[in-house]
């Protein structure tokens, strides 16, 4: 038995039915404090290995939270945080609780959606113009975005989208026409739902440290 | 109308994600034994009426400035910047 708690994120407290097992494949808990659950489970180590098995596990947890109960929202942690003791995890909920409820309150029923284009083998497509058409379709649909980084030189769009949940169809729609009058020059990568990774940014530190 | 489904999630996109984002804590409030280690909390929400990166810059930079001049009005809760933790929620320019 550890006290260490691998922490996978933040979500409002209620029951929580998910039927995966976490990191090491250690069972999942919940650690309350008021109003807010952490998902944990207990782990042998307080720096895992970033296998990409622990990372596929970390990802399966905040996945089935996203699908559990009808859809749940959750404030994803960043893979790798493992809390000594409960006490100190408490401790991160109780002081962090005003970004925590605000982040859970602003992030109800929505989820991230990603969409990348990337440009197929001799494309001379105008990629300005493409990013400036996909990305105005892609807006009337979402309710916020996200840029993220052109890694590849074939890669001519990479952003993520933050989507009520209800309108999820719409958005799929918009990605089918996209795919649809760019099918000869590009191809439409389309992935998700994830936790809302990309629209929550909150650090916690310890003072004089 | 045609419609389009996720596909498979690469490893690459869930690397992506969960090594470069989502809410950072730092070693020693994890390990802290005895729980009275006073926490910093640096919080931005990117969303809520933030359709577009200019105005969420803007958004920011009024943030900034309300912050520094330690007024709550027009702050609307966006950042939250509070030193110590264990005060009134008062942001505080550092």
């Amino acid at each position: 038995m550890s006290s260490n708690r691998y922490t996978y994120g933040v979500i409002e407290q209620a029951p929580l039915d998910i039927d995966v097992t976490g990191v090491d494949g250690a069972p999942i808990d919940t650690v309350d404090y008021r109003s807010l659950s952490a998902v944990v489970s207990e782990i042998g180590t307080i720096e895992p290995e970033r296998t990409d098995e622990n990372a596929a596990a970390h990802d399966e947890v905040l996945r089935a939270v996203l699908q559990s109960d009808g859809g749940r929202t959750i404030i994803p942690m960043r893979f790798g945080m493992v809390f000594k003791t409960e006490n100190a995890l408490k401790n991160v909920l109780r002081n962090g609780r005003v970004a925590f409820r605000r982040s859970l309150n602003d992030l109800d029923g929505m989820v991230e959606l990603g969409v990348k284009l990337v440009a197929k083998e001799g494309s001379t497509v105008d990629r300005r113009a493409v990013v400036e058409d996909v990305a105005t379709r892609l807006r009337a649909v979402a309710d916020t975005e996200a840029g993220n980084d052109l890694y590849s030189d074939r890669l001519v769009f990479n952003r993520a989208y933050l989507v009520d949940r209800a309108d999820q169809p719409a958005f799929e729609e918009t990605v089918a026409a996209i795919r649809d009058a760019y099918d000869d020059s590009l191809l439409v990568q389309y992935n998700g739902p994830w936790a809302p990774y990309n629209f929550v940014d909150i650090e916690i530190g310890a003072e004089g440290r | 109308m045609a419609s389009d489904r996720p596909g498979a999630d690469s490893l690459a996109d869930v690397l992506d994600r969960i090594l470069d984002k989502g809410v950072v804590i730092d070693i020693w409030a994890r390990i802290s034994v005895v729980g009275i280690e006073i926490l910093t909390i640096e919080a931005r929400v990117v969303v809520a009426s933030v359709d577009t990166f200019l105005h969420y810059a803007a958004e920011i930079s009024k943030i900034e400035e309300v912050t520094e001049e330690g007024s709550l009005e027009d702050l609307e809760n966006l950042e939250i910047r509070r030193t110590p933790a264990t005060q009134a929620q008062y942001p505080e320019a550092t």
